[in-house]
């Protein structure tokens, strides 16, 4: 690979300290100083010396980075000024990399002073690692190979090793060819029936023109000699005719399906492999392959790249080539018929070619605009569905629906500009063929009439011949034909739209601006679906301010009463009341605004950390942000990721672990402030350690709101007013904690149970 | 027990996690080490090293720092909210700190952005003078800050920034029009 030599200017300094290049272990270049810019240095350890050199005076250079072209040009002229810093490796404690953001410094720990020595970009971190690694004495493989060796050109991404300029689309084509290898057979068939079915509309517009009009219809007698008829038996003749058109419409009827059978079987076999192949290449690459790239585009390579590609085969590469036949087969009969006509035929496709070859990366640009503004969209839908509940408990269905609005608009103007290419396209051509075939009927009529060499029946198979163009024609103008895909997808679309809400707003809907808090429920029954009831006649009465905790196994129908309070549901039977006032007269705005919901279930959306946090109130100022997240004890690992609050999570950024979700679902809660909190199972997915960390934000958070918090865990609801077991929909025990205990029932069970567990946790020859 | 003492201990932790501290002229003394790094006093307590970071670094340039201590257990001193309302020295000190943290270079003129391969090739003028870098296509390497502004992260993230798409030539902007 292509290596700095070490500049005249640097050896002559390491001479003078009477160091030659053999004693050099490694060399590593720099291309930063620690005041943030560029500039050239050179690190160099010798088993007694750590020497850098920077050059004096900045020099104006161009900087590549990894992936770009020659690197020659990287390496020319480095004979510059040097300033010099040295420290003896037997001094050096420790020498490590610092990561900064997007640049890097190397420090050393020197008679127990951190210095920093250098900075440089993450082009040269590699090098620098691999200094280090020497200084430790830890052996590393000599050079990864991460050039082509073909062209010498850095391979963009190692982990691939494949050389973009090296593997041109030509293989890539040729490669997809071997695919279709079993079915040579096949293939040759299916060609056979293509070029015969050409062949076979070429000779159509001979019998309707030349051989109806010139010859049976004009009488002419030569031709029945030639057939071998009775002289004057033209009604055999035509007779004779007609049979043979009918012949060739069957037999061409029969070749399609012939072809459609053999491609149908053909194109099944060849996606299955083709995805096959894909799928077991993904497999085996490592994991930095995946870490740059988002599963969704990965899904999308996987599930319709394969069909594409074959698409490709099926349906444009046989079309190209019967197309193309007829278009040289019918050009040279016309030719023969006549070659002025002809010429004026094809007098403007020249033209429109060049338009369309002018046209084409344009095109090929929407494409890929779309393609982006697809997978935007999906991205954004996929998000909403996953994260439905927290959407309306945070009552913010209006901005989810500006948040998709924007990624639609993207995908429309994509849209609108592919069609108005097309359909330019289409224009141009269809007036084109339209002038041509114009020019041609009025000069064909002049022939006629002047009795040059032109008869009725040679006019209309010409015209003939001409409109046997306009398809194949068309069909080199347009490619891409996704009509009934849209179709398709419309009326899916269509479908979700038409469906009514179940829970709506009362028309004449009350305000709850400042609620105290008190909630109600009075026989309240429901059931998802008609005939299970989930909850029986429940009533419970939470006073402002306090906290109730509710009990009992999964499926018991906890999740279920929080549920109807921030009015997911409507109760089948019975009320539910805030303040005393009815939930379903309250306007949905303030309804959400004043119960907030902190669930196990974490709705991350694809936008930065500080727009997560300020979900519940997006007009929150960044020290707002900030505070929240600092009493939900997020602000630690927020500042741990280089971009901090800023740094975009969701489905195509930065992945969160569970506790760290939740940490942010609590800071959204503590920011959006709500009267009535609801915790449903907020601690239920974290380890020991996080969940004290996120009950210590959550006592911060109870203060002065009314609490509904929902635990397996006894031990998180010790802080609870009041509590209720719930057994099969019903209220089974309710009362304080001591109230519980004393009846001995199954908060008493549940309780004896956890603590055994707890024991068992923490005996120590359970390990063993 | 060791157990009761860790649990002390971390609640005591938590506590501390939960408290803002700022830091303004008054109760901090920066200084610049031998080692080219940045020492700070605060009260009765005494860093020998601490690094300055943005809560949000494409937002906010110099308000909403966090400072912290270095090392495995690095952990927030305090919070500066505005750098401007610090010691002249101070302010030189720790943005040059944060230069080279945040070191993203601003395109000023783009000279070609030929795409091949799954892999876009960019010829760029930069603040920091010429640069050709390479950046992969279909992942987040092109990431929209806000409608106009662009971050650009090359194979090995090393970042360029496009501050505003708008002041950009009609032909640049054809040249970026693949990820616009």
């Amino acid at each position: 690979m292509k290596q700095l030599k070490i500049p005249e200017g640097i050896k002559a300094i390491l001479m003078r300290e009477e160091i030659t290049e053999s004693q050099i272990l490694y060399k590593a270049e720099t291309d930063m100083d620690p005041e943030g810019s560029y500039r050239d240095g050179l690190v160099i350890l010798t088993e007694q010396m750590l020497f850098f050199f920077q050059e004096t005076k900045r020099a104006e250079r161009v900087h590549y980075f990894k992936g770009y072209g020659s690197t020659r040009e990287m390496y020319a002229n480095w004979e510059r000024d040097w300033t010099v810093s040295q420290y003896k490796v037997l001094d050096i404690e420790n020498m490590f990399i610092e990561p900064q953001v997007a640049c890097s410094t190397l420090t050393i720990r020197y008679r127990g002073i951190d210095y920093c020595i250098a900075a440089f970009s993450n082009f040269c971190k590699h090098q620098v690692h691999r200094l280090i690694m020497t200084w430790e004495g830890r052996p590393f493989e000599v050079e990864e190979e991460i050039y082509c060796p073909t062209c010498g050109r850095m391979y963009p991404d190692s982990a691939t090793r494949l050389c973009p300029r090296c593997t041109n689309r030509k293989t890539a084509f040729l490669r997809a060819t071997k695919y279709f290898k079993p079915y040579r057979l096949k293939l040759v068939l299916m060609l056979i029936c293509i070029l015969a079915g050409a062949g076979l509309n070429l000779v159509w517009p001979y019998l309707t023109g030349m051989v109806l009009y010139d010859r049976i219809l004009a009488k002419n007698q030569d031709f029945l000699i030639r057939l071998g008829i009775a002289h004057g038996d033209f009604v055999t003749a035509l007779f004779l005719a007609v049979v043979t058109m009918l012949a060739v419409k069957i037999t061409l009827l029969l070749l399609q399906i012939i072809q459609g059978v053999f491609t149908a079987q053909m194109v099944t076999g060849v996606v299955r492999n083709m995805e096959k192949d894909i799928f077991r290449v993904m497999g085996k690459l490592s994991i930095s392959f995946y870490k740059n790239r988002q599963t969704g585009g990965l899904m999308t390579r996987v599930m319709s790249d394969a069909d594409r590609v074959t698409g490709f085969y099926f349906d444009c590469a046989p079309y190209i080539l019967i197309n193309g036949f007829i278009i040289l087969a019918s050009v040279t009969v016309m030719v023969r018929i006549n070659w002025q006509m002809t010429i004026v035929t094809l007098l403007l496709f020249p033209a429109l070619f060049a338009i369309s070859w002018y046209l084409r990366p344009r095109i090929w640009v929407l494409f890929g605009k779309r393609h982006r503004a697809e997978r935007s969209v999906n991205s954004t839908v996929n998000d909403n569905l996953t994260g439905a509940r927290v959407i309306k408990s945070f009552g913010q269905e209006r901005l989810e629906a500006e948040r998709y609005k924007e990624p639609n608009k993207g995908l429309l103007n994509a849209e609108i500009a592919i069609s108005r290419q097309q359909n330019a396209f289409h224009l141009i051509y269809g007036g084109a063929q339209e002038i041509a075939s114009f020019a041609v009927w009025g000069l064909g009529v002049y022939f006629l009439m002047s009795g040059k060499n032109m008869n009725l029946g040679t006019l209309i198979t010409f015209t003939g011949y001409v409109g046997q163009l306009r398809g194949p024609m068309g069909f080199f103008a347009r490619v891409y034909n996704q009509w009934a895909d849209s179709m398709n997808s419309a009326k899916r679309m269509f479908e979700i739209m038409d469906a009514i809400p179940e829970v709506k707003e009362a028309p004449d809907a009350l305000r709850l601006e400042k609620p105290k808090g008190d909630i109600s429920l009075q026989n309240v029954t429901f059931g998802y679906t008609e005939n299970k009831t989930v909850l029986k006649d429940i009533t419970l009465k939470i006073p402002a301010g306090s906290m109730l905790g509710i009990v009992g196994r999964s499926g018991a129908g906890k999740t279920t009463i929080v549920n109807l309070i921030s009015r997911l549901y409507d109760p089948v039977e019975g009320q539910i009341t805030i303040d005393g006032i009815d939930i379903k007269k309250i306007c949905f705005h303030d309804l959400r605004k004043n119960v907030a919901m902190v669930s196990q279930e974490t709705y991350i959306f694809m936008g930065t950390v500080a727009d997560n946090i300020a979900y519940g109130k997006p007009e929150a100022g960044r020290m707002e942000i900030f505070r929240a997240a600092k009493l939900a004890g997020a602000h630690e690992f927020i500042m741990g990721m280089p971009d901090a609050y800023d740094t975009r999570i969701g489905a195509s950024g930065r992945e969160l672990s569970g506790g760290e979700r939740q940490r942010i679902s609590i800071a959204r809660a503590i920011l959006a402030n709500p009267k009535i909190l609801i915790l449903d199972e907020a601690t239920a997915s974290v380890d020991t350690e996080t969940e004290r960390l996120i009950q210590k934000s959550i006592n911060y958070l109870v203060k002065g709101r009314t609490t509904i918090s929902i635990a397996h865990r006894l031990s998180t609801l010790r802080d609870a007013d009041y509590l209720v077991v719930i057994e099969q929909g019903k209220i089974t025990e309710q009362g304080t904690r001591d109230e519980l205990f004393k009846l001995h029932g199954t908060y008493y069970k549940l309780l004896e149970l956890q603590t055994k567990a707890l024991t068992i946790e923490h005996l120590p020859c359970s390990e063993g | 027990m060791p157990e009761e003492f860790n649990l002390s201990q971390m609640e005591r932790e938590t506590e501390e996690m939960l408290k803002i501290r700022y830091l303004t002229k008054h109760n901090t003394v920066f200084k610049r080490t031998e080692g080219g790094f940045v020492s700070l006093s605060v009260g009765e307590e005494s860093y020998l090293r601490i690094q300055v970071m943005r809560m949000f670094p494409f937002m906010e340039k110099d308000r909403f720092l966090s400072v912290r201590s270095v090392g495995d257990k690095s952990k927030e001193i305090g919070i500066i909210e505005d750098l401007e309302d610090m010691e002249k020295e101070t302010i030189k000190l720790l943005r040059e700190q944060l230069n080279l943290r945040y070191f993203t270079p601003v395109i000023t003129k783009i000279r070609s952005v030929k795409e091949e391969y799954g892999f876009a090739y960019w010829d760029v003028i930069t603040d920091h003078g010429e640069c050709r870098f390479t950046i992969q296509m279909g992942g987040n390497a092109v990431v929209h800050l806000t409608e106009e502004r662009i971050l650009l992260s090359d194979i090995d993230e090393n970042r360029f920034e496009i501050p505003d798409v708008g002041r950009l030539t009609p032909a640049e902007r054809r040249k970026l029009d693949l990820f616009l």
